[in-house]
């Protein structure tokens, strides 16, 4: 324990492999082999990995490496509207009541209880997510009137309460707003509200900022952070920047044509990695601060560039 | 290729240069705002800021685009700021955009040799077999096979699409290509490919970028000078090491301070108070107050705060 350390709270978690008491060891989230196709295409191959309480597990790659599909199979959202099919594999998720379910043989019905309300999403573009015509307030009370089946004035309460949680300024007035009214950073603090408003225990973002100026990107993660500290959620993030990965993960999978290739804490993924696909993405990463001392422009090193 | 000291001579020159959109309630958005600066030969000028910041305006007005309402261009000693659209033909040799989503810059029932080869055809520089053997030349020089030339463009992945924006921006060997977020949409491992092939184009032609982006990591790679805008305006210009290593004005140790590191032993507290990119709106009869920009060391400007 380095106490000197001034971002010692921010460190990665460490794993917990096993150790410790019994109710922790258990992951809140086990996906293991799991494999999704769409047709004769294989989408997700062989998946497996753990998620527990107050971690953050990045699954980094790049287009169409199978990534999104993951997180829309644990939210069994991947069948809807496509010929998509979990063809093998287990996504076990331990319910608040302790319950184990496997997610991947629920019925419709069941995932209803558990999607948006234990597992929440958090999507890329929240101009898309959220619906022109009705206010922020009114679709952060109708997702809370659903899930929790209390009125409206109650639900009104609630997102008041998650709002002022995302930290949104002025929230009373804020929630009487169109989404069009709103920055694109606000608007994504209006979904973090939506997916919190339930007491989600796993939280799926896919790229939660990918569409968000650095300056709100860096406030958001920031935000994902301290809130994940204030409820201890899982958070799952999604994502193809290996900044991103090292500011919030504590464990990474990194996938690469719908596999896994290689998986670890953090620290393995960016000191120790093992796997050509794993050195050659972070060798193409451009990272600030590397051409110090230079005055002119180079070339980005291509490790293992065909 | 050593980094372009300024000249008396640049390629492009952008004088006081402002455009103001009317909106409603007689409202005006000033999207850019009295700027000015050079592009010199061989050199990657690169414009950073977020999103609304008035830098693909700036390079939209360069290219003539859009009519500015204030200021001159000067292009390679010529005038072009109010040449009508026949007299810019002539002009427009020298000046090339390429865009950030490739596919959306390719007509999607055309073969892609034909996209290439229209600039040729429009300017009537060449036909026939020595089109097509100058059309397969550009190819390979973007590092592509002569045989693409006959397949469209959904049959490409998103580098390579790219790649062929690039050698049709290049088809007419123009001295400034405006790149505008041109690598943004491209995942990391192909656009560090396709930053590469810029360089190397830029060393074998001599070629200058207007390099609009929001990626610091990507500007400090390709860039010799750096402008920072805010708000329609420029609050810092100067050498790439002097923006990146000894940054004055508080929004680029803002913007510098807020890409993430892609160390995980390097977390940093980020902020959790809320703030937003205040707007360029103005309503009737106010305006954004003009910053002054200081030299505070040779070629590194910085506004006044």
């Amino acid at each position: 324990m380095s106490t000197q350390d001034p971002v010692d709270d921010l460190a990665p978690t460490p794993r917990l492999d096993g150790v410790g008491d019994d109710k922790t060891a258990t992951p809140l989230l086990s996906v293991r082999d799991l494999r999704v196709t769409f047709d004769s295409f294989i989408a997700v191959d062989g998946v497996s990995f753990d998620i527990h309480e107050g971690q953050t597990l990045a699954v980094v790659g790049e287009s169409g490496s199978g990534k999104s599909v993951t997180a829309l199979s644990i939210m069994r959202l991947v069948e809807l509207g496509t010929r998509a099919k979990i063809e093998r594999g287990e996504i076990l998720f331990r319910r608040p009541d302790g319950s184990i379910v496997d997610l991947a043989q629920e019925s419709e019905a069941k995932m209803r209880s558990i999607r948006g309300n234990q597992i929440s999403m958090i999507f890329q573009e929240p101009l898309t997510s959220l619906n022109p015509v009705y206010t922020v307030g009114n679709q952060v009370a109708e997702a809370v009137m659903l899930h929790q089946g209390v009125g409206r004035a109650a639900a009104m309460q609630r997102a008041l309460e998650v709002f002022d949680l995302v930290r949104i300024p002025e929230a009373k007035r804020r929630l009487k707003e169109y989404p069009h009214q709103m920055s694109g950073g606000m608007r994504q603090r209006v979904m973090i509200a939506m997916a919190l408003s339930s007491d989600p225990t796993v939280i799926l973002a896919d790229e939660p900022t990918t569409a968000l100026d650095v300056t709100i990107q860096a406030q958001i993660l920031g935000l994902m952070r301290e809130l994940q500290r204030e409820t201890n959620a899982a958070v799952l993030i999604i994502t193809h920047d290996m900044g991103v990965v090292a500011e919030v993960a504590d464990d990474v999978v990194v996938m690469n044509r719908s596999k896994v290739v290689e998986q670890g804490s953090v620290y393995d993924i960016f000191e120790r990695p093992t796997q050509p696909y794993t050195k050659a993405l972070l060798a193409s990463v451009p990272r600030l601060g590397s051409m110090t001392g230079l005055s002119e422009p180079a070339h980005f090193d291509l490790v293992g560039e065909a | 290729m050593s980094a372009p000291v300024a000249t008396s001579n640049p390629l492009v020159k952008v004088e006081d240069l402002s455009k103001v959109f009317p909106v409603a309630d007689r409202a005006k958005i000033h999207a850019v705002e009295h700027i000015s600066l050079q592009v010199e030969r061989g050199e990657t000028l690169a414009v950073v800021g977020e999103s609304g910041c008035g830098k693909s305006t700036l390079a939209h007005l360069i290219i003539r685009l859009l009519d500015p309402t204030g200021g001159r261009i000067v292009l390679d000693g010529d005038d072009i700021t109010d040449l009508s659209p026949r007299a810019m033909r002539a002009h427009r040799q020298k000046l090339q955009i390429i865009f950030q989503d490739p596919f959306a810059s390719l007509d999607p029932r055309r073969t892609v040799g034909r996209a290439v080869g229209e600039p040729l055809q429009v300017h009537k520089i060449t036909y026939g077999e020595e089109l097509e053997e100058r059309v397969g030349a550009l190819f390979e020089r973007v590092g592509m096979e002569r045989s693409h030339t006959t397949q469209f463009p959904h049959q490409f992945s998103g580098g390579q699409r790219q790649r062929i924006c690039i050698a049709r921006a290049l088809a007419l060997e123009p001295e400034l290509v405006i790149a505008d977020e041109a690598v943004s949409a491209l995942d990391v491992s192909i656009q560090a490919q396709v930053i590469n092939l810029m360089m190397d184009l830029q060393e074998e032609m001599g070629l200058s970028y207007l390099f609009i982006s929001h990626d610091l990591a990507v500007v400090e790679r390709i860039s010799h000078r750096v402008a920072v805008m805010y708000l329609g305006q420029i609050v810092e210009l100067g050498p790439r090491s002097a923006i990146f290593e000894d940054p004055q004005h508080s929004y680029t140790q803002k913007l510098l301070d807020a890409v993430p590191i892609a160390d995980p032993r390097k977390r940093r507290k980020r902020p959790l108070l809320t703030s937003d990119v205040p707007s360029p709106r103005w309503p009737h009869g106010e305006h954004p107050e003009r910053v002054e920009l200081i030299e505070v060391d040779p070629g590194h400007f910085v506004a006044a705060e």
